[in-house]
């Protein structure tokens, strides 16, 4: 492993019973990036967090975390690993003070206070009441503060966002940026796709315990699906249109205006349109939800 | 471990203070009751005539209840591992498991503390407990000694017995804590280990009667405890058995721990644990 690789997984698999979680996960986080871990609820992506920090043991697959082996090492990579449980619980006959001293302690005493302070301050978080008395949002913003508060090298997310409104989730993504910039490296699963889209540079998509992609958040918004919407200055046959590999027509009316979908190159899809006498072309960047979408679809379309 | 320690220990208070507290407080009942006890001794004799032996078989020997040392075994020492056990049962069996099954053991572990020391840390406080509780107890009986004209026991003779309670209850626990690592539910192992406890209770005291129960009775844990008797003289080799018992209780709950996967909340029981584990993956 080089010294850009902050995280590897090769070949990671891990069964309970008879439910197979982990399927050979293979991936690869460099060193200072953020790195988005999609997927569905059941794909894999709890188990595959909690395997970096021998939580749990896979049944077969290397791991290495910061050049160490978690299972060989855990100590050492859990000191240099800041964590967000996917479900987090906490001791609710704590104060939220007492929970991040306790935490702290666990560390050694590691974490200046001032910069606790700091983090809380920011995301607005009261560091007095206790914790059985704390909505989840609250909660789970004491959770990101224990996670950040040693300056970790590697961020280990587990649906940061989950179950948060949107103002609360806005200032955790804040929060994971600023830690990038200071120097940290950020792996962070999520469901929510946009949230990804707007920190992520580069993105693993898992399903049923098997990275189906890898790829950089942009190319992966660029290369798939587009939207395209034509406005003509005459009637014309947009059948010609629909006939073009990898263009499916969505709506037309009367002849004059069309919305398609175009999978891939346009290039075909601009020649064609080149003999029509066009008045308007607007194209739209996909979400990655319906990248994601057209993943699954794919997917399914290959299983029948 | 030592953050550990300390933090187990803490959450032990409470417990430490309640079970300790009571035991105090009967203890401070029963000795200056026991003059009055002894000069009633004819009275009350042909009282227990009356009871079926298979009652007061769980009792120790009757004959000797009216010297100080029977009268302790009969109305504190006989039943106290059943009281107290409790205690030992349920902390034991919550451990670990407790955490782990309301899910803070997940942060927790996330943190640079090897599972071995999370665990050694824990058993500490949980035998230190004990030794609290016992010690209140123990307080109990010593400090009110003066009260007494008849029951005059000295402090160490009277420490013997809380060592053969001791030995018990970290065997207890340990035992419940072992089976919390490899049972699927901490409710289970608790109940497993006291069912233990219990049939231990009653198989002694049967034993007491029938002697064809004698030989299951020697394999049962609370044969071995040695209750008021001990303020004779405490039997090494019985407290040492316990306590290497329960070190191997220990030992194999640890060993296990350092082995298994650690579940996140809601992986309670079989059915239970298969369904959650599907949906959080």
């Amino acid at each position: 492993m080089t010294n850009s690789i902050v995280m590897m997984a090769q070949g990671l698999t891990k069964s309970y019973g008879s439910v197979q979680a982990l399927r050979g996960v293979n991936l690869e986080v460099r060193r200072g990036e953020i790195f988005g871990f999609l997927g569905p609820n059941g794909a894999g992506k709890t188990t595959t967090i909690r395997c970096l920090l021998d939580l749990i043991r896979p049944n077969g697959g290397t791991l290495r975390v910061l050049d160490l082996d978690p299972q060989a090492d855990p100590v050492a990579v859990r000191a240099r690993t800041g964590y967000l449980p996917g479900e987090l619980r906490l001791d609710d006959n704590m104060k939220v003070e007492g929970a991040l001293r306790y935490f702290n302690d666990l560390r050694g005493g590691k974490a200046d206070w001032n910069f606790v302070r700091h983090i809380a301050e920011r995301i607005d978080l009261d560091l007095k009441p206790a914790i059985k008395n704390l909505s989840k949002g609250n909660k789970q913003k004491v959770g990101l503060v224990q996670a950040l508060m040693h300056r970790p090298e590697l961020l280990l997310l587990d649906e940061p966002t989950s179950g948060l409104d949107p103002l609360i989730q806005q200032e955790v993504l804040g929060l994971i940026a600023d830690a990038r910039s200071g120097g940290a490296t950020v792996f962070f699963s999520s469901h929510i796709l946009s949230e990804v889209q707007e920190i992520a540079e580069r993105v693993a998509i898992i399903r049923r315990g098997q990275i189906v992609e890898v790829a950089e958040t942009a190319s992966l918004i660029n290369r798939a699906l587009r939207r395209v919407s034509v406005r003509f200055e005459q009637p014309v046959d947009s059948q010609a249109l629909a006939a073009l590999p990898g263009v499916k027509l969505l709506k037309q009316s009367d002849g004059t205006s069309v919305l398609m979908q175009v999978e891939g190159k346009m290039d075909g899809l601009i020649k064609a349109l080149a003999a029509f006498p066009v008045s308007d072309f607007e194209t739209e960047h996909p979400s990655l939800e319906e990248i994601f979408l057209a993943y699954y679809e794919s997917d399914r379309t290959e299983a029948k | 471990m030592i953050t550990v320690f300390r933090y187990a220990l803490r959450r032990y208070r409470g417990q430490i203070i309640g079970w300790g507290l009571a035991m105090f407080a009967l203890g401070f009942y029963l000795v200056p009751f026991y003059d009055t006890f002894a000069a009633q001794q004819e009275q009350l004799l042909d009282l227990l005539k009356s009871f079926p032996p298979q009652l007061t078989a769980f009792f120790g020997d009757m004959n000797t209840m009216f010297t100080p040392n029977g009268y302790l075994t009969i109305e504190y020492f006989s039943y106290m591992p059943l009281i107290i056990g409790v205690f030992a049962v349920v902390a034991g069996s919550g451990l670990l498991a407790n955490d782990e099954e309301n899910g803070t053991l997940d942060l927790v572990l996330a943190h640079p503390i090897s599972r071995t020391a999370l665990f050694t840390g824990r058993l500490l406080a949980f035998v230190v407990a004990t030794l609290g509780i016992l010690l209140i107890g123990w307080l109990g009986l010593v400090l009110p000694m003066g009260s007494s004209k008849l029951l005059n026991i000295g402090w160490a003779e009277m420490a013997l017995p809380f060592l053969s309670l001791l030995g018990v209850l970290l065997l207890f626990g340990a035992l419940a804590l072992a089976l919390s690592m490899v049972l699927p539910s901490r409710r289970l192992a608790a109940s497993i280990a006291g069912l233990v406890l219990v049939a231990s209770f009653f198989i002694t005291g049967l034993a007491r009667i029938s002697e064809d129960l004698q030989g299951v009775a020697k394999l049962t844990p609370l044969h071995y405890y040695q209750s008021g008797d001990a303020i004779n003289g405490l039997n090494a080799g019985w407290l040492v058995g316990l306590l290497v018992v329960a070190a191997i209780f220990a030992g194999l709950a640890g060993w296990r721990f350092e082995r298994r996967d650690i579940r996140i909340a809601g992986e309670g029981g079989w059915r239970l644990s298969l369904r959650r584990r599907k949906a959080t993956v």
